[in-house]
């Protein structure tokens, strides 16, 4: 097995009171083989060079969710992480998580996150939405999400929750997935209803982040997707981000093209439009102001009939989890 | 290889982000990229219509593959949300040719032409950093930048999720802009933000929040050094240009960083004329910057 030397730049935090830290950069050289992994590289600096490093670890094995800390500009589990993977010219760039408080060096205080997880209630109760029967298939879709193992790597590296801490953050919206599309749970439209308000569900940038980044294969964005389609079934349409989803699939048909002129009365309003007045003048100084009268494309018939013939028989095109069969 | 393409410019290049349209097409004729109309195609719905409506969103990218298919031709776009929408659906064709036939059958219903798997989904940026002969393009850049310090900003849906896209272009590891930056003789920045999110998906919704999004990677690729910022995406451009002004207001400081689509800064150095590259369209002039460089 081939070896290499690798340095270690570690993010050292040293709390000095009041919340306040002493943060600094410390380089170790550590010479290990190219498939060990980023956690076996910490144990080995802290038992021969460094006895004050702080982080922390519990199973080895990708499970309990301790180890997530950033490596190399994102947030990965260093347990499950190879030296060789994400080394960078043998440089191996380590902090703590981030959108959370430090406590020391890389260790974290994950309240933050799992207050958000306690947010959205994650347990089944019992109600009128509550199926009598459940069948073989009722479990694709809460099958793709249990694989969470709450680590944080998702929140960690999440673009919406470094500018909003009111967000309510990847992992939590995908483990309200985990009940909404339970078939046993009985109160899936309070749920959603709860989801529709301000920075939950709808705040999110779908900027992907948390699909690439989760150690699980989680995909919360996917879940996030379609926690909104069902909200939206619900009629939970009030919000300007379900208004301004809703404005596609009209635009679509009618002309091809977005009508990107009216989009903003339909999303926000006409007094959210008369706030936004000093935005448009700044865009309409460069001739930024969309046309009210978009292009439109050939054949648009053939929308309105794909349109109708998905309205009278629905096609169920939902990601699934592969079906587990037992060995 | 074959540089002829359908092209699907998205409904902000055809509207509010003219400029990266007219750009684009700019650097292609000098390129001897083709690009041919897709008169069908409609807006790819980005992720809200799979939100709204999951089944017809993969329906109506099924149709725009299809209408280039039926063209014989490769797609290429210039907006990261159309790549995205338009390579998930492909990709997802792929993986379950269960529900590739399942829409399909809804197409034919509607009279339109089945979609039959073949085409590739490419974002122009590509074409130019992978499949135009790099030696050509080398040659093509009459006013190198000089070194200048350029922010590479590449645009969520340019990079994510990896596993739609081909290999070695997305995720992590993708350096597309990079490169490009190194051979039109500029330095690439590194600075934190190449890889975070523009906020243009939730430009009205979370409207406080986006405008820091566009202010924090502004600030930071600034604070790197950076004397211009380029993405690949309209979007992004919206956003990270058109709004920096808004987002300097929201945050009460004032940023100043010239951001331009790849192309409008491939097509200066490439001394392309300057009307079809559309310099007086950006919010905040790149115009200084690039003569300080000697680029115009
Ligand atoms: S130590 Fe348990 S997940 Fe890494």
């Amino acid at each position: 097995m081939s070896e290499e030397t690798y340095t270690f730049r570690i993010q050292r935090n040293t709390p000095t009171g009041n919340g306040r830290f002493d943060t600094r950069w410390q380089e170790f050289k550590v010479t290990l083989p190219t498939t060990s992994t980023v956690l076996s590289a910490l144990e080995e600096i802290k038992a021969r060079q460094d006895g004050t490093l702080t982080f922390r670890q519990s199973c080895r094995s990708a499970i309990c969710g301790s180890c997530a800390m950033r490596i190399s500009g994102r947030t990965r589990l260093a347990c499950k992480t190879q030296v060789g993977s994400v080394a960078r010219d043998k440089v191996i760039e380590v902090g703590p998580q981030t959108n959370q408080p430090v406590l020391k060096d890389l260790a974290i205080d994950i309240r933050p996150f799992f207050e958000r997880v306690r947010r959205v209630d994650p347990f089944l109760k019992d109600g009128p939405e509550s199926a009598k029967k459940v069948t073989k298939t009722a479990y694709d879709q809460v099958n793709q999400v249990t694989q969470c193992i709450m680590c944080g790597c998702c929140y960690s590296d999440c673009t919406m929750a470094e500018v909003s801490p009111a967000f309510l953050g990847p992992a939590a919206l995908a483990k309200s997935f985990r009940f909404v599309s339970d078939p046993r749970e009985g109160m899936k439209t309070e749920r959603l209803e709860f989801l529709s308000q301000p920075d939950n569900m709808w705040s999110c940038s779908r900027c992907t982040m948390c699909v690439e980044v989760c150690p699980k294969d989680v995909k919360p964005m996917e879940a996030i997707v379609k926690l909104r389609t069902r909200g939206l079934e619900k009629g939970l349409r009030s919000g300007v981000g379900a208004r301004h989803a809703l404005a596609f699939h009209e635009d679509i048909q009618q002309n091809g093209d977005l009508n990107e002129f009216t989009l903003m009365m339909r999303s926000v309003g006409l007094g959210g439009t008369l706030a936004e007045l000093g935005s448009a003048l700044h865009l309409m100084k460069k001739g930024k102001i969309p046309s009210p009268f978009p292009h439109k494309a050939e054949k648009l018939g053939e929308l309105r009939k794909i349109y109708d013939i998905l309205e009278k028989n629905p096609l169920d095109v939902e990601t699934k989890a592969a079906e587990i069969v037992p060995e | 290889m074959s540089l002829d393409f359908a092209y699907f410019p998205g409904c902000a290049a055809k509207q509010v982000q003219k400029e990266a349209d007219t750009a684009a097409r700019a650097v292609c004729q000098e390129l001897g990229i083709t690009l041919n109309a897709m008169p069908r195609a409609t807006c790819c719905g980005a992720v809200s219509l799979r939100e709204t409506k999951p089944a017809f969103a993969l329906a109506v990218s099924a149709r725009t593959l299809s209408e280039a298919e039926e063209q014989g031709r490769n797609i290429v776009t210039i907006c990261n949300t159309c790549l995205q929408t338009l390579s998930y659906a492909n990709f997802r064709f792929k993986e379950e040719p269960e529900l590739l036939q399942q829409i399909n059958g809804v197409l034919k219903e509607a009279g339109v032409r089945p979609y039959g798997g073949t085409v590739q989904v490419n974002h122009l940026l590509w074409v130019i950093t992978d499949k135009v002969d790099q030696k050509l393009l080398k040659s093509k850049i009459k006013k190198p930048l000089g070194g200048m310090k350029v922010a590479p900003f590449y645009g969520c849906h340019n990079l994510r999720p990896s596993e739609i896209f081909p290999s070695g272009d997305a995720g992590e590891k993708a350096d597309h802009l990079h490169r490009l930056i190194t051979l039109m003789g500029g330095e690439p920045v590194s600075y934190r933000g190449q890889d975070r999110c523009c906020g243009f998906h939730v430009m009205l919704s979370d409207k406080k929040e986006m405008r820091a999004m566009v202010a924090t990677n502004c600030i930071n690729a600034k604070e790197a050094g950076a004397e211009v910022m380029i993405t690949p995406c309209t979007l992004c451009d919206m956003a990270m240009g058109a709004y920096q002004g808004i987002a300097e207001k929201s945050v009460g400081r004032t940023i100043g960083l010239p951001e331009l689509n790849f192309a409008q800064l491939l097509g200066s150095a490439m001394a392309l004329d300057q009307g079809r590259l559309g310099l007086d369209r950006l919010h905040v002039d790149p115009k200084p910057v690039l003569s300080s460089r000697g680029v115009i």
